[in-house]
């Protein structure tokens, strides 16, 4: 059997659970434009004593903040229910009914679940560095289009590598049940373009926790800075970053001892 | 009040041997406290480096943000996330039938784990100033003895709004959405993106007559030296206990 019929079955079971759960779709808006609205209020407050932060301008950086909140409604509506509750799987031993099933264990436990109205994030975080891009006056040419899509599928493919790897720790620190918060403490940090930060930083963000690719590339896509050769660049880092994960799985799989092990 | 002494003696020692269980899941709630002042500090860095910022030098942000992240971490109140579950769960129940009521267990867990992160800020600010002087305080005893009592004060008026909302949970399930949307507004107002100083004047002298700088931004500044009047200790420590009274 396919993996990919089995998620389908799960989606649809999901799509009508969620339906039946409408109020919460009002309840995630809500708090979505809220958090936009504090982002951008934190953006005036910063350039109201600059006039350019790390290079970029008020309105580059809300192309970027727009790109920060799509993927994370990609990471609220698909890792955090999906992956996110390896941890707890893990030390309990309820991975074992996955890991019997004939599908590919990554790939089940990865896309399982999706929480629906958390995708509207998206949606509202495209509109807005669209609407940016707008105010900025630029008229992004097709191959920029283009070099922003490959940009952003990198940036959602190298998010999900990073989700995967850090879940795969759980298989060696099984105490450590908040692991997720490491990653949303250190996401934070993907808001601003990545030049703003002091250059020890920058390189821990351009090389070891490669968060600056995945905000700051397909922003800079957007707005011109970014030749578009360098997104072929930026498919090749998520490229080798689900490439290593998928190693780094099989080896956490292989620590797996289920409970009480 | 001995008896009294004894039983905290004893919840505190309790909560603390609970949270040793947890050590590696705290220091990751450390890190995240640590992560947003650190973020702030660099983008302020990056803005001060053309010059002071009305007369904030990257020193200044520097210590500031060290302070925040100390104080943050002295008067977190997580309380109204954990009611709320128990509500929900309704381990309330077997809470409220302990011959102690919840709030005292509550206050202990706060004091062992506030003196278990706090302690490790401190050693990490200590370490961080021997080899970077910026971060370096100057030797003020008396200053530290006014920072300790604005910051007992500051973690009282959390922790008493954050269990106060937390109880809200008993009527609706929504009370850590009050919390949430605190914790948005407290980004401004309580001065941990910004130095209050840096607030447009309008939003600052709003932020004035709320809770949201005497549980933040005042301790901070007694620390770091950005109150000096004898005028501002009053209006700070006046401001505290009024929002505590409440």
């Amino acid at each position: 059997m396919s993996v990919r019929r089995v998620l389908r079955a799960l989606w649809r079971v999901n799509v009508v659970e969620e339906l039946q759960y409408r109020a919460n779709f009002l309840a995630s808006l809500l708090g979505t434009l809220f958090w936009i609205a504090m982002a951008l209020l934190t953006l005036a407050l910063f350039f109201r004593h600059t006039a350019r932060l790390g290079g970029w301008d008020y309105w580059e950086v809300v192309v970027l903040l727009g790109v920060f909140n799509a993927l994370t409604g990609v990471i609220e509506a698909v890792l955090r229910p999906g992956i996110g509750e390896l941890v707890d799987e893990v030390r309990s031993g309820k991975l074992d009914l996955i890991l019997t099933r004939p599908v590919d264990a990554q790939l089940y436990v990865s896309f399982r679940r999706l929480d629906l109205w958390r995708f509207a994030d998206v949606a509202l975080g495209l509109a807005l560095a669209g609407y940016a891009v707008v105010r900025l006056g630029r008229v992004p040419s097709p191959l920029d289009l283009l070099a922003f899509a490959v940009t952003l599928g990198s940036a959602v493919a190298l998010v999900y590598a990073i989700w995967v790897a850090l879940m795969s720790l759980a298989f060696w620190f099984v105490a450590v049940e908040n692991l997720s918060v490491l990653f949303d403490a250190v996401y934070e940090a993907a808001r601003y373009p990545v030049s703003a930060y002091p250059g020890a930083l920058r390189f821990v963000f351009v090389y070891l926790v490669p968060i600056a690719w995945t905000t700051t590339i397909p922003a800079s896509a957007l707005t011109g800075r970014l030749a578009p050769a360098a997104a072929l660049g930026a498919a090749g880092v998520a490229a080798l970053a689900l490439a290593l994960t998928r190693l780094l799985w099989r080896a956490a799989l292989r620590r797996y001892t289920s409970a009480g092990g | 009040m001995n008896v009294w002494l004894r039983r905290y003696a004893a919840l505190v020692r309790s909560a603390w041997l609970v949270d040793l269980q947890y050590r590696a899941a705290i220091a990751i709630w450390m890190l995240w406290n640590v992560t947003e002042p650190a973020i702030a500090l660099g983008i302020w860095w990056s803005i001060a480096s053309q010059g002071a910022v009305q007369g904030f030098g990257r020193d200044d942000f520097a210590r500031y943000f060290f302070g925040v992240a100390l104080v943050n971490q002295l008067t977190l109140a997580w309380d109204a996330w954990y009611i709320d579950r128990w509500v929900r769960d309704g381990e309330m129940n077997f809470r409220l039938a302990r011959p102690i009521g919840p709030v005292h267990e509550a206050i202990a867990d706060n004091i062992a784990y506030k003196a278990r992160t706090a302690s490790v800020v401190l050693v990490v600010w200590m370490l961080v100033a021997l080899a970077w002087p910026v971060v370096r305080l100057p030797f003020a005893p008396g200053r530290w003895a006014l920072f300790a009592l604005a910051v007992a004060l500051a973690a009282a008026i959390r922790f008493l709004n954050g269990y106060a909302t937390g109880l809200l949970a008993f009527w609706t399930t929504r009370a850590t959405a009050l919390m949430e949307l605190q914790f948005g507004i407290s980004l401004f107002l309580s001065g941990r993106l910004a130095p209050l100083a840096l607030l447009p004047p309008a939003v600052a002298s709003v932020a004035g007559v709320l809770w949201f700088p005497y549980v933040l931004s005042f301790p901070v500044e007694v620390l770091t030296g950005g109150v000096v009047t004898h005028q501002q200790y009053v209006r700070g420590f006046l401001g505290q206990v009024c929002w505590l009274a409440v």
